[in-house]
């Protein structure tokens, strides 16, 4: 019986619990809104116009875990999909420039990588420098209207259908999403990365190899907007230098959702999967309801509030007080005195965090 | 910290400009000045440097507002959408009060701002909502609200009475009124940080926020008010933005927030909190506002100035981190040796 | 067993669920006998949109059908998706569709199709298989020609010229400085000469950047040419600003109530533009008469628009079917106070 409680409790208390709470009574919400949202056809399908985010956001996750922020990846992708798009119009096989346009996304992720692990420098600024030089480096490659009608047999990883209803591109999210989880949650590596995303001076100092994995961590972002790409491509059937505009709001918002800590050291894959249905249903129900953009706009924030603040209720009446501090996704604070200034003295703290 | 009067020489001011912290921008600012006086034709008139004066001005405005927040180890993202919002609200009191006083426009504007940038304080001081978080959601919101308000119509310039417009067009002492006014938030916002014992408890909070807590300092309220003062900024800049950008909709100003977030952190405020100067963020946003003006005039391709736009903020970004790490190494020792020079002396 | 601990939960939930039908209020949907019409410009958030669709109710009320009028809040092709496909699912009878991005929203529209929905493009047109007609505001190489031909007018034909355009993959401005290119090559602009295309991403600030760029660079220019009703207006305000009215000239693409300050201050003399509303009534009276079967896409079919008139179903700029509103207007001094809009 203890045992029982102790478990209910502890599932009670985690960020992924609060997420599917919000996602039963959104979908609540969005049958009261539109009959049209239960059916099953519709539900399979919620997620597919936002996959590409997903997938983004995934590999974001890994960054920000790590403590860092990769504000490029939006560009990063849009430079993968013109350099596939070119190739596939110049004659390649259009899985080999698929595999191509992959590869171009992991180097422009390693570039970030490289500039903020060996030459210590700022994450933010760094890739705000690049989400402008990575997004003009697709125009360079592919200026005006774009490529298009790619073959029907490639088009099927993003906008293909198994027996009419089941989108592939969802199975493809869910596998992607199982691999990353395994490789943050039970390999060495995803443990290095939750160790630096929580006290670097502590990882360097128990050998881990910090240079390497945080490296590795901003390839793992543009590997990941490349599959995004990849992903894009198939959906839209629209390659152009432009590509993923303006959707950079909606990657931070499903990793700060999924209860990733923007300082670094905690989160999971499956809070940001969790999230990003979350947003995509309602999304999806307001759409059926034909409730104007900006009012879904507006929805969504106040959603993203609602949830962090009833995550902290939901701690004070569990801690049986009503003061508490910030909602601990596990989030630490540094607060040896010692290690602060030592931080600062070696100008190693200055990246981290935030973005649009 | 600064030299006492009797001891300045020509090395300890060489070592106090040395000591500045916005030495690497300075020093990067030079670098893009040079290669585009050089390369860029008329680059280097009267006329441009005017017109960088102009876009430099409303990032400054707000920006100095978010060095506040950043200071705390907070972010203020929905300063974009606050700019968009009052941008409108003073726009359209001039179009049904044609007889409204600019200063009472300018009061309402700030005064909205306010109202908003104290509502994400509170979110995050007292809700406990992370502030990136915070600010995130209320960027969507204002935008939501601003669309709403807007009907997805505008306010044309044919609207607004001339003595609003001419705020943007005027250029006292052949400097735009804009960069005034961006000149004397930079310099207010400067002293307040040098001077003001609040403005120092926002360097402690951002330092270290359990030991601040540990030390007294109401922590909350100076978070509160940090929100609430980015938030006025804001309004000012809409204020500003409506007579610089005459015709208003819903879309103005999105995705400012960017252009005031790169040149915060360009200007060397650490996001991590604790550590910036407003004059760092000054030269920040010119910064950046030069490079974008001097690719512009070199004529090239479209398509190579936006990937050299970017390349040269990474490059800026690199000189500035490399310099200012050689000279804090090459301060420490000297302080080092200083010290060891005296114990050799006392022990002789 | 401590059932107060599941409390928080249903704390939780009652609140989601209290919001929820509060909400719920708001979205209410009238239906009536006529046909249903998804109205999805390229976004919510810009005035000439807003244009359109006041003309598209007013279409439908004179049809008797009922338009609803939705869209992003970014001008983004992919995030006008979900719209399309929300409204094949929820059974609309027609789509009317400005998009930015042609080919992505081509697959969803012909998904819509697939489920009997009809589709009709204006302003900005999709992929040709994705609908059945483009309802074109003019002829695109009219516009190109007219646009050059109104900065010779201005310019006496001598001198050189920078075009200001919205985003480098906006398809309906490439496709008009690709004909202003062509209108160029003629002898008679052999004096003119153009020397940048700048592009101000449709944005005030980046346009006014463009704009004092272009004066700076460039210290004999003589015209610009602003093919976007935002470019066109921030350029008018810097070259206002700059003190350069009168002595660069203006012109492009531009709604009379946005410019007429500045054709009043002398800074746009001669500018055009077709009639927004009309175009948005226009579109709804082709997708009624598509949905009624009346018209398939068969050149040569006509029919008869309202207070508009007769329009017959065409080839234009080698594009097909399509419906074209007419020649645009051209805006002076003069006659800039008979138009509000």
């Amino acid at each position: 019986m203890k045992a029982a409680q102790a478990i209910a409790v502890r599932l009670l208390a985690r960020w992924e619990t609060l997420l599917v709470v919000a996602i039963v009574g959104a979908g609540i919400w969005s049958t009261t809104l539109s009959p049209f949202f239960l059916q099953r056809a519709n539900l399979l399908d919620l997620l597919t116009p936002y996959i590409f985010i997903g997938l983004m956001a995934f590999g974001l996750a890994f960054v920000v875990i790590a403590g860092e922020i990769d504000i490029s990846i939006v560009s990063n992708m849009a430079a993968s999909v013109v350099c596939f798009a070119q190739l596939y119009a110049a004659g390649v096989n259009v899985w080999l420039a698929a595999l191509i346009g992959l590869g171009v996304a992991t180097v422009l992720g390693l570039v970030n990588g490289a500039l903020v692990s060996l030459l210590e420098l700022p994450s933010l600024a760094i890739t705000l420098g690049t989400l402008a030089a990575y997004s003009g480096l697709a125009y360079v490659i592919l200026s005006g209207e774009g490529v298009a009608s790619f073959p029907a047999g490639y088009s099927k990883i993003g906008g293909g259908y198994i027996g009419k209803e089941l989108p592939i591109a969802l199975l493809v999210v869910i596998a992607l999403a199982l691999v990353l989880g395994l490789v943050l949650h039970a390999t060495r590596f995803g443990r290095y990365v939750f160790t630096i995303g929580s006290n670097r001076e502590a990882a360097r100092f128990s050998g881990i190899p910090v240079a390497r994995v945080r490296m590795t961590v901003f390839a793992v972002s543009g590997l990941m907007a490349g599959f995004a790409g990849v992903v894009y491509v198939g959906y839209f059937g629209s390659a152009r230098a432009d590509a993923g505009t303006g959707s950079l709001l909606d990657v931070v918002t499903a990793v700060v959702l999924g209860g990733v800590d923007i300082f670094g050291g905690a989160g999971s894959m499956l809070g940001v999967f969790l999230a990003l249905i979350l947003v995509a249903e309602l999304r999806n129900g307001m759409q059926l309801a034909n409730i104007q953009g900006d009012t879904q706009d507006i929805v969504i924030g106040g959603l993203l509030l609602a949830a962090i603040i009833a995550g902290n209720l939901l701690r004070a009446v569990q801690g049986g007080r009503i003061r508490v501090g910030p909602l601990r996704l596990a989030r630490r604070e540094v607060v040896e005195h010692e290690a602060t200034e030592a931080i600062i003295a070696s100008k190693l703290a200055p990246e981290n965090l935030k973005g649009r | 910290m600064s030299p006492s009067l009797r001891g300045i020489t020509p090395q300890t001011l060489a070592a106090a400009v040395l000591r500045l912290r916005e030495f690497g921008i300075l020093l990067a600012l030079g670098a893009a000045v040079a290669f585009f006086t050089i390369r860029a034709p008329n680059f280097d008139s009267v006329g441009n440097w005017q017109g960088i004066a102009q876009n430099v001005a409303i990032v400054i405005v707000v920006g100095v507002g978010e060095t506040l927040v950043v200071l705390t180890r907070n972010i203020d993202l929905s300063v974009g959408s606050i700019v968009g919002l009052t941008a409108y609200l003073s726009a359209a009191t001039f179009a049904h009060y044609s007889g409204a006083p600019l200063p009472v426009v300018a009061l309402i504007a700030v005064a909205i701002g306010l109202c908003l940038g104290l509502a994400n304080g509170l979110l995050v001081a007292v809700a406990k909502v992370p502030a990136i978080i915070a600010t995130l959601a209320t960027l969507a919101i204002y935008r939501g609200i601003d669309v709403q308000i807007t009907g997805g119509g505008n306010i044309t310039a044919y609207e607004l009475p001339d003595r609003f417009l001419k705020l943007a067009s005027t250029k006292p002492a052949g400097v735009p009124t804009l960069a005034w006014v961006a000149a004397g938030v930079a310099v207010v916002g400067a002293a307040a940080v040098r001077w003001a014992p609040w403005s120092r408890d926002l360097y402690a909070i951002g330092s270290n926020p359990e030991a601040a807590r540990f030390a007294g300092i109401p922590v909350g309220r100076r978070v509160i008010t940090a929100f609430a003062l980015s938030g006025a900024l804001a309004g000012l800049g809409g204020f500003l933005w409506a007579s610089r950008f005459p015709t208003v909709d819903a879309v103005a100003a999105k995705g400012f927030e960017l252009d005031v977030i790169t040149a915060v952190v360009i200007g060397g405020v650490n996001v991590f909190g604790g550590s910036g100067t407003m004059l760092g963020v000054a030269l920040g946003a010119l910064l950046v506002a030069t490079i974008q003006n001097g690719f512009t005039l070199l004529r090239i391709s479209e398509f190579w100035r936006l990937f050299f736009n970017g390349f040269a903020i990474v490059v800026a970004v690199t000189i500035d981190a490399l310099v200012t790490r050689r000279l804090q190494e090459a301060l420490r020792r000297r302080r080092a040796e200083a010290l060891a020079a005296r114990h050799l002396e006392a022990g002789a | 067993m401590h059932r107060w601990r599941l409390a928080p939960v249903g704390v939780v939930a009652g609140a989601a669920l209290a919001t929820t039908l509060a909400l719920t209020l708001s979205a209410g949907a009238t239906t009536n006998k006529g046909y249903k019409i998804f109205f999805l410009p390229k976004t919510t958030t810009i005035p000439v949109f807003t244009q359109n669709a006041k003309g598209a109710k007013a279409a439908a009320k004179e049809l008797g059908d009922s338009v609803t009028y939705n869209g992003p809040t970014d001008v983004s092709g992919p995030k006008q998706v979900p719209f399309i496909d929300s409204a094949a699912r929820q059974g609309y009878n027609g789509i009317v569709i400005s998009t930015p991005d042609a080919n992505a929203v081509a697959p969803a529209l012909k998904r819509a199709m697939a489920k009997g929905v009809k589709v009709v493009s204006y302003d900005a047109d999709t992929a040709p298989d994705s609908r059945t007609i483009f309802v074109a505001p003019s002829s695109n190489k009219l516009i190109g020609a007219l646009e050059v031909q109104w900065a010779f007018d201005e310019t006496g034909g001598k001198g050189e010229i920078a075009i200001l355009s919205a985003t480098p993959t906006s398809p309906n401005q490439n496709t008009w400085i690709k004909f202003m290119k062509q209108e160029l090559a003629k002898p008679k602009y052999k004096n003119m000469k153009l020397v940048k295309i700048a592009y101000g991403n449709d944005e005030p600030t980046e346009s006014a950047k463009q704009t004092q760029a272009l004066v700076q660079a460039y210290p004999k220019l003589k015209a610009i040419i602003a093919p976007t009703t935002v470019g066109i207006q921030a350029a008018a305000q810097e070259l206002q600003q700059e003190g350069k009215c009168g002595k660069i000239q203006l012109t492009g693409l531009g709604l009379p109530n946005d410019m007429r300050k500045y054709v009043k201050a002398g800074c746009a003399n001669k500018f055009g533009l077709w009639d927004e509303q009309a175009l948005g009534y226009l579109a709804t009276y082709v997708v009624h008469n598509v949905i009624a079967g009346k018209l398939t896409g068969k050149l040569g079919q006509s029919f008869t628009a309202g207070h508009l008139g007769k329009f017959t179903v065409a080839v234009s700029d080698g594009n097909k079917p399509v419906v074209v509103l007419g020649p645009p207007l051209a805006f002076t001094p003069q006659n800039i106070d008979k138009y509000h809009f």
